[in-house]
């Protein structure tokens, strides 16, 4: 136990540091700390106020701001729905409407079983071949109901895959 | 990717010598495979093929001079994976894996085109052997996609040997602060994110503003749904933008910069980071740039996931490390902004046409689009229309010369309704007004505006009180909630459009729209909220028989809304499979073997199964 | 120094100065909510909305936070003013239609209810004014509260909504909140004071005199901080009531004025 907490407190360390401890880059911090832990915990949040001397509402008010922060653990899989303007008059919005139902996911949320975390954003700038699904990194363009939950039925409940290049 | 083999550059001389010496080594008749990365072909696998072309080109023996690059993208993202083989120009498209070593057989080594793969004109059945030949290409001008699809973006010496860091040098050696400054005035450039502002008027403020130190932004936070020029830029030229931003720090007298690229482009800020990286390798970033004295150096900032902070003093808010929220702007940013230091934001788009007006001249930009709106813009051209893709053509372009000689027409056959302009803060225009100049003011007199480019092309079944509802929807989630009008007047115009599109419209409701976008226009604190009511204003404006039938008669005319129109099977169509009898929930459908099925329109609660699982689509919406 | 002609009211400012500075020079009321001369005004509630004459124009602005840097003109019973403040009102009384302080400033301003329905959820009729959050930050330096969340999911809230270790309980927040929603609740029985809703509780001092409730122990420990004073004398001060110390302090003047 005592050997996870020096851990974690390297873990903020190394990010200050980074940074140079310039409080204006609080969000690029929080978001290496979100890429290490895989979310925001709660502890590591105080360690990083307490730091760089920032009081922890304003922290708080960052992480719930912004949609790409989570405060709880995501699943083993990212799910990414594009539900921008081309790909929702493509049928996405319905799409996101039937999965999130058959799932039991909530937007920005994971499913019960933990096995993936979903997230409908507004756009990933591959209007031109709508809609569009990013599993895990990996684009899925021209989907349907259908195939999208093909694809979610066929995620492994083992380990995720390796971040590709284009989520790092 | 690491600058090998070049040192770092200490005068304009040195620069010029590279320059020379790289174009010398590039044999033009060499053999090159230039694969499109952009969006568009990577969501259709390009890397793959990338990385098949590669391959092949290592196994070639060392005796032919051969090269497989990644490019940026070239537009013709519908008939992507695009593949140009160069000597030639070659130009294939729908690249699919198979085609590679035929590709690579044929045309790399063989010099003979593969027929099937050249782009053939839907018209008249002509095939193309370049993009020359390609209608598609042929209104466009590329200033600001002048390197994309042609340089590897993550080649410095790609950019080096087109031409690039050449107005750089320029400026900062031949040229003053004053006469950069007078250059970009008279070019009459103005903002390509939406505001339209006079680039070189800011500029000048900014210079004149007292503080110090000054800021100098590049605005990549492009977060109109329907919008990827500046992805296709910072991805596919990204040195265009640092050379922009440094001619403009010099201009301002500004030595910080900053990058703010939205989270969602995670390959945005890898091919930037690359591009700084390799520039100060070089000195032509950083410290004493070329020899000259001046220095400036930027960083790049990921946004946290918030349309808002494409706002300007959101964005800097989002760069002080706060909620990306806007503040009244009686104080411009120009000399209060980030850090209440006076600083400097201009988009992507704009950064990326600099270089190219210090190298040809602010008349010779002047020369294109019209008097008050110069030069190009790039537009995403998305949606319902055949060629969906990105172009880039001169301001004062028709609408309809975008979107029918050059977006090739509605997809499908079908009829053009509408084309959704400006993004969130724009609206849609009709067919009646397809012959509308497009540029920073006519748009706008029509009740939309021409905004950072994303041009959405929509059909004859599209519902556009449900277009009016999603962008409402959108930028009701996407508000800060900072301010009463916009937080709470987004909520209001979000709950009558939702009656409305699920039949429970009530007299009054357009009023009611109409009244919320005066208030909101008047008394909200920032451009999100201000305009907030424009897709329900131009829809109301240009449809308003549409909201009245969903009102009045509680009937949807594009057969869209839900519950509001209904569902009849054809009887010719019919094969009497019975699949649509057996999923109805409500047992509404009668028809036995070999009879046409029949909806009984009193039980039938038009939930749709029928329409989807028909196979022969023999039901149709009515 | 430059002019603003309000209403037709001449008046003459400080450059930097507010309109709303200027209209209260020219004794003209205008509606405010999330408007406090101790905080940086947040000019969020938009309720102060006026008119600003420019020229081929008419310009809506917030009056708490436009600064007047020339002469200019300005008018709060045009129109187009009145209908801004009106709707901006009634938008608020949609969010909050039973609370009191805002009817009562409706009235003021001549607006009968409110055209909306309820489609947002306040937090016991909080509007969002900021007002809380400002003073906690900027004039105690604590910021124990802030926002959370964005759009209609807009809270003020302590961290993680967990009572927050910065809270001095000096209910500072509750003085400025325009419309209630603040309350300081005192637990008798506990000897402990609560602002609520933000679940903060701490012990109350008494006067070490007259036993009188005087003030939240970690106010008292702030203040002991921040003097930096290392006085017994204050220190004494700092644990009686305003009467006691009142008493002490006549005391102290009649022996030294009886001395000389």
């Amino acid at each position: 136990m005592a050997e996870s907490k020096l851990t974690e407190e390297r873990i903020i360390a190394d990010i200050v540091d980074r940074y140079e401890n310039d409080e204006g880059m609080l969000i690029p911090m929080m978001q290496d700390l979100q890429a290490e832990c895989g979310y925001l915990p709660l502890d590591q949040l105080h360690r990083l106020a307490a730091r760089l001397d920032v009081p922890l509402s304003r922290l708080y008010a960052v992480a719930t701001f912004y949609s790409s922060f989570r405060l709880a653990p995501k699943g083993l899989h990212e799910v990414t729905l594009c539900v921008g303007t081309v790909c929702y008059l493509k049928g996405s919005g319905a799409i996101s409407e039937a999965l999130r139902k058959e799932f039991q996911v909530e937007a920005s949320g994971t499913t019960p079983d933990g096995l993936f975390s979903f997230h409908p954003v507004n756009c990933v700038g591959a209007c031109a071949v709508a809609p569009v699904m990013i599993v895990d990194g990996k684009y899925y363009n021209g989907i349907t109901l259908d195939s999208a939950r093909d694809i979610l039925r066929g995620l492994s409940p083992e380990e995720a895959p390796a971040e590709s290049e284009a989520q790092k | 990717m690491t600058v090998v083999g070049m040192e770092r550059l200490s005068t304009t001389a040195d620069l010029e010598r590279l320059r020379e010496d790289l174009r010398k080594r590039r044999d033009p008749a060499a053999k090159c495979v230039r694969v499109c990365i952009g969006p568009g072909c990577v969501a259709k696998g390009a890397m793959r093929l990338h990385e098949l072309f590669t391959e092949a080109v290592r196994q070639t023996g060392a005796d032919v001079a051969i090269e497989a690059k990644g490019v940026g993208c070239h537009g013709l993202c519908e008939r992507g994976p695009l593949v140009i083989v160069h000597p030639g120009n070659i130009f294939y498209q729908r690249v699919e894996e198979p085609d590679v070593a035929e590709i690579f057989r044929e045309t790399v080594l063989g010099g003979r085109v593969v027929e099937r793969l050249l782009y053939e004109d839907p018209a008249t059945g002509e095939r193309a052997r370049t993009a020359d030949g390609i209608p598609f290409y042929k209104a466009q001008q590329r200033i600001a996609l002048a390197h994309c699809g042609v340089i590897d973006p993550a080649s410095l010496e790609d950019y080096i040997a087109a031409g690039g860091y050449s107005a750089l040098a320029k400026a900062l050696t031949t040229m003053t602060p004053e006469q950069v400054l007078q250059e970009v005035e008279r070019s009459g450039l103005r903002g390509r994110g939406g505001g339209g502002f006079p680039t070189g008027r800011k500029w000048r403020s900014c210079r004149n503003a007292a503080g110090e130190p000054k800021y100098v932004i590049c605005n990549g936070d492009e977060g109109d749904p329907g919008a990827f020029m500046d992805r296709v830029v910072m991805e596919g030229d990204p040195h265009a933008v640092l050379e922009g931003m440094v001619i403009g720090a010099y201009a301002i007298g500004s030595s910080q910069g900053y990058i703010y690229v939205r989270n969602e482009y995670p390959l945005s800020v890898d091919r930037l980071k690359g591009a700084i990286g390799q520039a100060r390798e070089l000195g032509l970033l950083g410290e004493d740039i070329l020899g000259t004295g001046f220095s400036f150096d930027i960083r790049i900032n990921r946004g946290g996931g918030a349309f808002v902070c494409g706002e300007s003093t959101a964005l800097m808010a989002s760069l002080e490390g706060r909620p990306g929220e806007p503040r009244a702007k009686y104080v411009h940013t120009v000399e209060h902004g980030l850090h209440d230091k006076p600083t400097n934001l201009n988009n992507v788009e704009t950064w990326a046409n600099v270089p190219a007006i210090i190298n040809h001249g602010a008349k010779w930009f002047a020369s294109i689009g019209t008097e008050k709106s110069t030069g190009t813009k790039v537009f995403s051209l998305v949606g319902d229309v055949v060629n969906t893709g990105l172009v880039e053509v001169p301001m004062g372009i028709t609408l309809r010369r975008i979107i029918e000689a050059i977006g090739g027409g509605v997809q499908g056959g079908k009829a053009f309704k509408a084309v959704q302009t400006g993004g969130p803060s724009g609206g849609c225009i009709p067919a009646e007004h397809l012959d509308a100049q497009v540029d920073f003011d006519q748009l706008t007199k029509l009740g939309s505006m021409m905004g950072s480019g994303g041009m959405i092309v929509m059909d004859e079944d599209t519902c556009m009180v449900n277009v009016a509802r999603y962008f409402t929807n959108f930028l009701r989630d996407e508000s800060c909630g900072k301010c009463t009008p916009c937080r709470e007047g987004l909520a209001q115009m979000l709950s009558i459009l939702d009656r409305i599109t699920h039949g429970e419209g009530e007299v009054g409701d357009v009023e009611r729209l109409q009244a919320m976008a005066v208030l909101l226009e008047g008394t909200a604190m920032c451009a999100l909220g201000k305009t907030a009511a424009n897709p329900a204003l131009s829809t109301i404006r240009y449809f308003r028989d549409e909201y009245d039938a969903h009102i009045l008669e509680k009937r949807c005319p594009a057969k869209e809304c839900r519950g509001l129109f209904r569902y009849a099977i054809d009887a010719e169509a019919c094969k009497a499979c019975g699949l649509c009898k057996k999923h109805c929930p409500v047992d509404a459908i009668s028809g036995e073997k070999k009879v046409p099925h029949v909806i009984d329109q009193e039980k039938c609660t038009l939930c749709g199964t029928c329409f989807e699982k028909c196979p022969f689509d023999a039901v149709l919406k009515v | 120094m430059p002019t603003v002609t309000i209403d037709g009211v001449k008046v003459e400012v400080e450059a930097g100065a507010t309109i709303l500075d200027a209209a209260r020079k020219a004794g003209l009321w205008i509606p405010t909510l999330c408007y406090h001369p101790a905080v940086s005004p947040p000019a969020t509630c938009r309720v102060c909305m006026v008119e600003l004459d420019r020229g081929d124009w008419k310009q809506l602005v917030t009056a708490c936070n436009y600064p007047v840097r020339r002469d200019i003109t300005v008018s709060v019973s045009s129109e187009q003013a009145v209908r801004a403040r009106a709707g901006v009102m009634q938008l608020l009384l949609a969010r909050a239609p039973e609370n009191e302080a805002l009817k009562a400033m409706a009235r003021r301003m001549g607006v009968e209810g409110t055209p909306y329905p309820t489609v947002t959820v306040s937090q016991r009729d909080c509007i969002l004014c900021g007002l809380c959050t400002a003073v906690c930050e900027e004039v105690l330096g604590c910021a124990a509260i802030g926002f959370s969340g964005r759009g209609q999911d807009r809270a003020v809230s302590p961290p993680f909504r967990q009572p927050s270790e910065d809270c001095i309980a000096c209910g500072a927040c509750a003085a400025v909140c325009p419309v209630g929603t603040i309350q300081i609740r005192i637990h008798e029985e506990e000897g402990e004071i609560e602002i609520s809703p933000f679940k903060a509780r701490a012990k109350l001092l008494t006067c070490e005199v007259c036993g009188e409730r005087v003030v939240s122990l970690p106010v008292s420990e702030e203040a002991l901080k921040r003097a930096k004073i290392d006085w017994e004398e204050f220190r004494r001060l700092a644990r009686l009531c305003p009467k006691c110390r009142r008493r002490g302090a006549a005391a102290r003047l009649a022996k030294s004025s009886s001395a000389t």
